[in-house]
């Protein structure tokens, strides 16, 4: 028992005094790496300030490294604009319409857009005929769509207005999802079309563009796909 | 910007199919205006403006010769962005649906996000709306799943032919997960699946699943 003690004290006392040997060897290297900065410190201030004896300086370096900020370079890639066209509401005769674009140009080709337009569908050959009926409340007649649509530019291009003026203009092609409310109720579209569009200063733009709505139909008691192609002229403003 | 190229091409207009007008020579400085896309107006010393290419942008130089850096819309810029935009078509509840989202990024992982849409349905029309957060998994891939938590709103319009007219507007809260994947430029697909919990007035809770799939673009 007593020897079983021994042992564990002697093996204690072991490791505390390697333990302390380490520790004081760790102590000693600091103070020597603490030693050394030091000197290095005192190098380099009287490297900085040179002795009288020292040669002076023939050239001074004044030079300043021009500091360069470039500012934040303002991106135009959005497009906003009123139109107003035609729309012909199948069944429901060509009315005026007029609308709001949205559009953002991701890249050279592409663009999203985002339309909004309100016309006001006319009077069926069947109420016409009818007389008297009316197949739908004035209300119901208006004819509101939204769509979300991809586009792609194609033939970019220049116009020409006599000798001196040269516009950029471009071909493209829509065609997205959307909807539609009409005649009380509300319907998934699919549009497709294209447009021209022109551009007589880098802010401003004309548009002119054709573009069909297709919708599923069941007003007048067959259920049929309704196509409803509008063109519209519009100005858009890049911002 | 200095021209460190032999020369730097001007064209009429912001894209490759517009004609070069002019040039401006190596070592002489133009005046980047703005940008739009990939294009960058500029105006030279002699006051001349045209349209480069953001890849000849890349081989100009500021003047203390560091090369002109800019967000290039590139596969980098896929995996951290600021901003997203894009537009779904899907399924909500089983009604068709269409909807737009628009999401800021706090970093490569964490994005706010607000969606809205339209679904029409055979019983029913309405708009939904929500706004949540959205973690992407692991954004360096081209292909990266994320995880969506939030809440949002639906307003519910049945049709007029059913016994119940009276519209009403119900909240929501979602949880979600998707995939988005790298198409080309600043392009990516996205498809994602939500679960919504629809807290109603009445004595149960409704449900409805959202599934879409769409276009969607970072800048």
């Amino acid at each position: 028992m007593e020897n079983g003690i021994r042992v564990l004290l002697l093996t204690v006392a072991l490791a505390a005094l390697s333990g302390c040997a380490t520790v004081s060897n760790w102590f000693h290297h600091r103070q020597d790496a603490r030693d050394e900065r030091e000197q290095a410190r005192e190098d380099a201030k009287r490297a900085e300030s040179p002795d009288d004896d020292s040669a002076p300086r023939v050239i001074d370096p004044t030079v300043e490294r021009r500091k360069i900020r470039v500012p934040k370079i303002r991106s135009s890639n959005v497009e906003l604009g009123l139109d107003f066209g035609a729309l012909s509401i199948e069944d429901f005769d060509t009315n005026p319409v007029y609308g709001a674009t949205a559009a953002y140009h991701v890249t050279e080709d592409f663009f999203f857009q985002g339309e909004y337009g309100r016309s006001k569908g006319g009077r069926t050959s069947f109420e016409t005929l009818g007389g008297s009926i009316q197949l739908l409340t004035p209300s119901e007649r208006y004819f509101t769509y939204y769509d979300l649509s991809l586009g792609y530019n194609f033939l970019p291009g220049e116009a020409f207005l006599g000798h001196g003026i040269a516009l950029s203009s471009a071909f493209y092609v829509l065609g997205g999802i959307g909807a539609v409310d009409f005649a009380g109720d509300k319907k998934f579209t699919v549009n497709f079309g294209a447009g021209y569009r022109v551009l007589p200063c880098d802010w401003l733009a004309v548009h002119i563009t054709v573009q069909d709505r297709v919708f599923q139909s069941d007003l007048l008691g067959v259920t049929k796909l309704t196509n409803n192609i509008e063109m519209r002229v519009g100005t858009t403003v890049f911002f | 910007m200095f021209v460190t190229a032999p020369y730097l091409e001007l064209h009429t207009g912001a894209g490759r199919g517009y004609p070069v007008s002019n040039v401006v020579p190596r070592d002489e400085s133009v005046l980047v205006l703005f940008r739009r896309t990939d294009w960058f107006k500029v105006r030279t010393r002699r006051g001349v403006e045209g349209w480069a290419s953001q890849r000849d942008m890349l081989k100009t130089v500021l003047a203390d010769g560091s090369p002109f850096t800019f967000d290039l819309g590139d596969r980098a810029g896929f995996t951290s962005h600021r901003f997203e935009l894009g537009a779904f078509a899907g399924e909500w509840g089983g009604a068709t649906l269409i909807s737009a989202y628009g999401s800021f990024s706090f970093n490569s992982q964490l994005a706010l996000e607000g969606t809205l849409g339209q679904y029409l349905g055979k019983y029913s029309d309405g708009v939904v709306g929500d706004i949540g957060l959205t973690h992407v998994l692991v954004p360096e891939w081209r292909i990266s799943p994320f995880l969506m938590i939030g809440t949002g709103f639906v307003h519910i319009e049945p049709k007029a032919t059913l016994g119940e007219p009276a519209n009403r507007t119900e909240q929501t809260a979602y949880v979600g997960a998707g995939v988005r994947c790298y198409l080309t430029r600043r392009f990516f697909l996205r498809a994602e699946f939500k679960s919504h919990y629809i807290f109603t007035s009445r004595n149960q809770n409704g449900e409805a699943d959202e599934w879409k799939m769409g276009f969607a673009f970072f800048f």
